[in-house]
């Protein structure tokens, strides 16, 4: 396993919002649902130390995580596209690419390879190479936050809510794409659009009330009636 | 819609006819006070170099750690004694002690960034403002009590260096200031563009979660720009030496000046730091260059603010 998630609990301020999640991500893609409120962006703010966990365990790769730095957690493996997609606006869309990949270690002796790969996977970027971050749209900006994880050569990426505010294009695009990817890399996705993402995943999680609730491959979770009447709407 | 790009347009020609007029009466300005008191132009020149190259640090700190060091000026102040009692002891030129000056103050500023600083990063302003203040007055209190209020300062002759054209005596030495603002300000440029490093700090300033996601250690970043700041205002410490006496309060109205010419510019903006240093720095000489108003040159710079703020708040509320 790539990533094992034991008996976790977080929160803010006094307020517990994780109440110990079992969690586990090996070569393969995994989805997190929930509704709003669950606790999945707590609980992938956890796992990057954005947040301190409160007790239970992260190991990445074996190695106990929980509790460090966010920068040390980048550069052991895991990239995040988060949801505010959290980009540098008054940087181009080069220099946000190539700081994806600058400051880990095992990406920047071959920033240049992933940066052809990126660009080939959107060639929008391309395009608008030199324009600045922030004057882009909402589904642009979210292609170049995915672009900046995959500069980092990761060995999870880590998506939150990867078609928020996207139209519904761009939106299968992004799944295509994160479909292509899950050969290369081990990818864990949080989303509200349960019924696309059923389609670029190999196994999921439901999350409610800051514990893991549901937890069955794809195929069973499309087939799970608790699922169907939540979150597929049938 | 064609309407309103029309205005928008309208707005657009008498914005730029406005900012031409006051580029013509400036120019109009200067030519007149060039002919009647040429030395304030020479003076105020040299004036305005000291003050930016002074002030571009203070806009670094500002622009990427988002802090206003109030301690700025007193940096300055540490450098110029330590360079001062180094050259005093080695008999040495306060030149030779700029790099020295930079790298002792540079780790100053880190050692006090790590202890103090870092610590209140998510504090709100006001606390920052205080723990900088306090800072301030711990270095002006520390040289007083260790060297007393007594002023000190290294006699050089190649300071009273000038030219002569007609009846005019021309003083050249402190283009030196010219010169470092002008380096400190290229030089910041191409490390904020060209460098990783320089772009890893660049990119902490815009959005610190996003470089932590990206494996930036931002702490580090952050110092790190802390540091650089002393450095270059260490150095001007020691070239200020080769300048001016120096007491325990000598560096305070640089950090009230710096704080002007950084807020004028607007934050981020190092070349406008240089702009707004020219306006003070001629002014000032301007005042200065007649017995009446001499006594106002030092409060010129309250007016430069209130004015600026002043027009800013009132541009700021049509645009909404």
């Amino acid at each position: 396993m790539i990533l094992e998630i034991e008996n976790l609990e977080a929160g803010y301020g006094r307020l517990r919002i994780l109440q110990g999640v079992r969690l586990e991500v090996g070569a393969e893609s995994v989805g997190l649902f929930g509704p709003n409120g669950a606790g999945k962006t707590t609980l992938i703010n956890t796992i990057l130390g954005i947040n301190r966990p409160w007790k239970g365990s992260v190991r990445f790769d074996g190695r106990e995580i929980g509790g460090l730095p966010t920068h040390e957690i980048a550069r052991a493996g895991i990239a995040l596209v988060p949801q505010e997609r959290e980009l540098f606006p008054g940087m181009s869309v080069a220099d946000n690419l190539k700081l994806g990949a600058a400051y880990i270690p095992h990406a920047a002796s071959i920033a240049d390879r992933q940066l052809e790969m990126v660009l080939e996977l959107f060639p929008i970027l391309k395009e608008r190479y030199a324009q600045l971050a922030g004057t882009m749209s909402g589904g642009q900006q979210r292609m170049v936050a995915i672009g900046r994880a995959l500069m980092a050569n990761p060995r999870l990426l880590i998506l939150d809510e990867p078609s928020l505010g996207l139209q519904p294009s761009i939106v299968a695009e992004v799944f295509d794409r994160l479909a292509e990817l899950k050969k290369s890399v081990s990818i864990l996705v949080t989303e509200q659009n349960v019924r696309e993402s059923l389609r670029a995943i190999d196994r999921g999680y439901v999350l409610e009330n800051g514990a893991v609730a549901i937890e069955d491959s794809a195929e069973g979770l499309r087939t799970n009636p608790h699922v169907v009447k939540s979150y597929l709407g049938i | 819609m064609a309407a309103k790009q029309n205005g928008n347009k309208g707005k657009h020609m008498a914005l730029k006819r406005r900012t031409a007029i006051l580029a013509a009466l400036a120019a109009a300005a200067t030519v007149l006070i060039l002919l009647w008191k040429p030395t304030v132009i020479n003076n105020g020149l040299q004036q305005a170099g000291l003050y930016a190259a002074i002030a571009i640090p203070m806009g670094l700190v500002l622009g990427i750690v988002h802090i206003v060091n109030l301690a700025h000026g007193e940096f300055m102040m540490v450098a110029a004694y330590a360079t001062y009692f180094a050259c005093k002891a080695l008999g040495m030129d306060p030149l030779f002690a700029v790099l020295p000056a930079a790298a002792v103050t540079a780790l100053l500023g880190w050692v006090v960034f790590r202890l103090t600083i870092q610590r209140a990063l998510k504090a709100p302003e006001l606390n920052q403002l205080i723990l900088t203040f306090g800072i301030a007055i711990a270095l002006t209190q520390v040289v007083n009590i260790l060297f007393t209020s007594q002023t000190y300062k290294i006699p050089l002759e190649y300071v009273s260096a000038s030219i002569d054209i007609g009846e005019n005596t021309f003083p050249v030495w402190s283009y030196v200031f010219v010169a470092t603002a002008i380096l400190y300000a290229v030089g910041l440029r191409l490390f904020l563009t060209r460098t990783t490093a320089g772009k890893a700090a660049v990119a902490v300033g815009q959005n610190p979660r996003g470089a932590a996601i990206v494996g930036i250690d931002v702490n580090r970043s952050y110092g790190l720009v802390f540091a650089l700041a002393l450095a270059l205002v260490g150095a001007m410490g020691a070239l200020f030496l080769t300048k001016s006496a120096i007491f325990p309060q000598v560096g305070s109205p640089y950090t009230m000046k710096s704080f002007c010419l950084v807020a004028m510019a607007g934050i981020g903006n190092i070349p406008g730091i240089l702009g707004a240093s020219v306006l003070l720095g001629l002014s000032e000489q301007l005042l200065r260059a007649f017995r009446e108003t001499r006594a106002w040159a030092d409060i010129v710079f309250f007016v430069l603010i209130i004015a600026v703020i002043l027009g800013r708040s009132v541009s700021w509320r049509r645009k909404k």
